[in-house]
């Protein structure tokens, strides 16, 4: 089994998402990136009387606030990317990252029928999804795999 | 700026990390129980000198050895007791107890009893593998009726201890249970049991690699274990499944199994972590039966050992005045121990460089058939990632030059070095969105050095892509620097990077 056949049968819902930061469109960047910072989150997706028009991350940040001028106070729409491609959380994890993949994007909103945005998928969801599968070869690790040992203690 | 940045005293993953090479098996779920307790300390902002692990005798009890904190390898099944002990001549301390199903249940029974019901401010891990490890494969207290073990060669027939439920009826101030698989489930746990005031008990399902590796795949198993655990938040309905459709509802007295689709909200159980007799039901709940509780099942507030001795000693010194132990000591019945001339040690010597017979007989039965994912990641090495050249910059750079250097090679991490072209630390895009962004007004004036994460954890010697993805789900890091033998850097890695790599190869 691949890794692109072991995500397709999990859906994007059966992934942990990563949280995001909501904010109305008009919002200053500053006040957004204030939000972002106290949420502690490096995504923040910009909806328009609840549904998903913009998406503003750390990429973002770097690329066109940072050294820019006069950007701080003005509206997040400037600087956002506007209609984001997204995916439903019943779309299998395989899906999703091939789209990812082809798009070069590393936040990909889950919004489900409603219109409700429910996460972000990024890289870590998988990172996060492997280590659970296999806890024996990922998450079972002495900190320095240096120092092994020469003979098991007892089991 | 960053004066506050520099003055903020910050523990890491790598404070506790002691320079004892750790000596269980290898994949061990101890391991990753190690790994979140070792990520979890920093975050409670307590020294670590007032930090003290406290362990009896098993494969579990190894681990004060592997904390660079204060600890105790005691005696069998008496850890809570030394820990009762030190909690009262120091009540600033924070103390953890660290057992297992053999030493804390079997041979500890007792002093995990008394030390819950006593309140005895301290955090209790009970390493679940539900088998005798260090021994080589007998049956525990927790082995299932049937078992067959080296002791139970037709199958065990004594009924094993619910450690949750006795617990509980030790009047357990705080009961919880995670499992070694789910690292953001453990930490959460872990993290809470940390904040509780008392006895904290924590049961954790630990698998046992060599002698009891199937007890726990089912619950581990990722694409089915939310079928079959049921994550417990204190206000929350009790619901379950992959897909969230599934819920527990009392029928009388017993707990069921519903489905949503055919009963209404308002009939699944709400978890509540301070009624008892909705724990005693939560504790009873075993799988296969029931989807196993998970999380925080009692947390409730009584006063501590500690508070209530300290409070009787004030009362007696003001009724008859402070004492004198050593008038005390001195009363009566006094002898003279005389020197004796001490033994050579035959402690000393050499370990044997071979694994032993026993061990591998089980190593070698145990051959499991992996995928091709598993063959990757611990055959491959991260060179086969390609990692992408760093682009260094010295700590002296300003944030103006960096964002431009960032910029024009775009990429969103930074690799810091010192004089000698050493790693001193990471500077990422992240950094960019917390700590610079409209909070550093002359970016050409601030020094990179400020704003970076120094002594980042860094991959030495071409490791698995195994431990790559370690240090990643483990503390959510994004890049991974790689460094030669003289900690300079030579190359760097993302997260995209290793997911691409598995997904691309494997295709």
């Amino acid at each position: 089994m691949s890794l692109e056949s072991e995500l397709r049968s999990e859906r994007v819902s059966h992934l942990r998402l990563s949280g995001f930061t909501a904010v109305p469109a008009g919002t200053s960047v500053r006040d957004a990136l204030g939000r972002m910072r106290s949420e502690r989150n490096t995504v923040c997706l910009i909806t328009k009387e609840r549904s998903l028009t913009g998406i503003f991350t750390e990429r973002d940040v770097l690329r066109k606030v940072v050294d820019v001028a006069d950007v701080l106070d003005g509206p997040i729409d400037a600087v956002m990317t506007a209609d984001p491609i997204s995916v439903g959380p019943d779309a299998s994890a395989a899906s999703a990252l091939g789209l990812m993949d082809k798009h070069h994007i590393r936040n990909l909103p889950v919004v489900d029928a409603s219109g409700q945005v429910v996460g972000s998928m990024t890289h870590m969801a998988v990172i996060e999804w492997l280590a659970a599968h296999y806890p024996v070869e990922v998450l079972n690790r002495p900190y320095d795999p240096e120092r092994f040992p020469r003979k098991a203690e007892g089991g | 700026m960053s004066e506050t940045l520099t003055n903020e005293i910050t523990l890491t993953r790598k404070d506790f990390v002691s320079d004892q090479t750790v000596r269980w098996c290898p994949g061990c779920g101890d391991y990753s129980i190690l790994a979140q307790v070792q990520r979890v300390m920093p975050e409670l902002g307590v020294e670590k000198e007032k930090i003290v692990f406290i362990s009896g005798i098993g494969c579990s009890s190894r681990f004060p050895y592997y904390m660079d904190t204060y600890g105790i390898h005691s005696i069998h099944g008496r850890a809570p007791t030394l820990a009762t002990g030190l909690a009262i001549a120091n009540p600033d301390l924070n103390i953890w107890v660290v057992t297992g199903d053999g030493d804390g249940l079997s041979i500890g029974g007792n002093h995990l009893i008394h030390a819950l019901r006593r309140n005895v401010n301290m955090k209790i891990i009970l390493f679940n593998n539900r088998i005798y490890g260090l021994t080589k494969g007998q049956a525990s207290p927790t082995s299932r009726v049937g078992k067959v073990t080296k002791s139970t060669p037709m199958g065990t027939i004594e009924s094993p201890v619910n450690p949750i439920s006795l617990a509980l009826a030790a009047e357990a101030t705080f009961v919880a249970r995670s499992i070694d698989s789910n690292p953001q489930h453990l930490a959460e746990v872990l993290s809470k049991a940390a904040a509780h005031k008392g006895t904290a008990f924590v049961e954790v399902y630990q698998n046992c690699v060599i002698f009891n590796p199937d007890e726990w795949n089912a619950l581990s198993d990722r694409t089915n274990r939310d079928e079959v655990t049921l994550n417990l938040e204190h206000g929350m309905p009790l619901i379950f499944g992959k897909d969230k459709d599934k819920g527990i509802r009392m029928r009388g007295f017993t707990p069921e199994v519903v489905s949503l689709a055919d009963v209404s909200l308002d009939e699944i159980l709400v978890h509540d972590a301070t009624s008892k007799p909705l724990a005693s039901i939560l504790g009873s709940m075993e799988n296969p039966e029931y989807p196993a509780p998970m999380g925080v099942i009692r947390d409730v507030r009584k006063p501590t050992y500690a508070a209530g001795i300290m409070e009787q000693i004030a009362q007696a010194k003001a009724k008859r005045g402070v004492g004198d132990l050593n008038k005390l000591y001195r009363n009566d019945d006094l002898w003279t121990v005389s020197a004796r001339e001490e033994n050579q040690s035959e402690m000393a010597g050499e370990l044997p460089l071979t694994l032993d017979e026993e061990y591998l007989d089980e190593l070698g039965r145990a051959a499991v058939e992996t995928t091709p994912v598993q063959d990757q990641l611990t055959e491959e090495n991260v060179s086969a990632l390609n990692p992408k050249v760093p682009i260094t910059v010295d700590a002296g750079s300003s944030l103006s030059r960096a964002i431009r250097q960032m910029n024009r090679h775009n990429i969103g991490c930074l690799i810091v070095t010192d004089e000698e072209d050493r790693l001193s630390g990471i500077f990422t895009e992240r950094d960019v969105l917390m700590r610079v962004t409209g909070l550093v007004d002359d970016l050409a004036h601030a020094a990179i050095g400020d704003y970076m994460t120094p002594n980042p954890i860094a991959l030495k010697a071409d490791p698995p892509i195994a431990q790559a993805l370690h240090l990643m789900s483990l503390h959510g890091f994004r890049h991974l620097p790689l460094v030669d033998e003289e900690n300079r850097p030579t190359g760097v890695i993302s997260f995209r990077d290793v997911v691409e790599y598995l997904n691309r190869s494997l295709a």
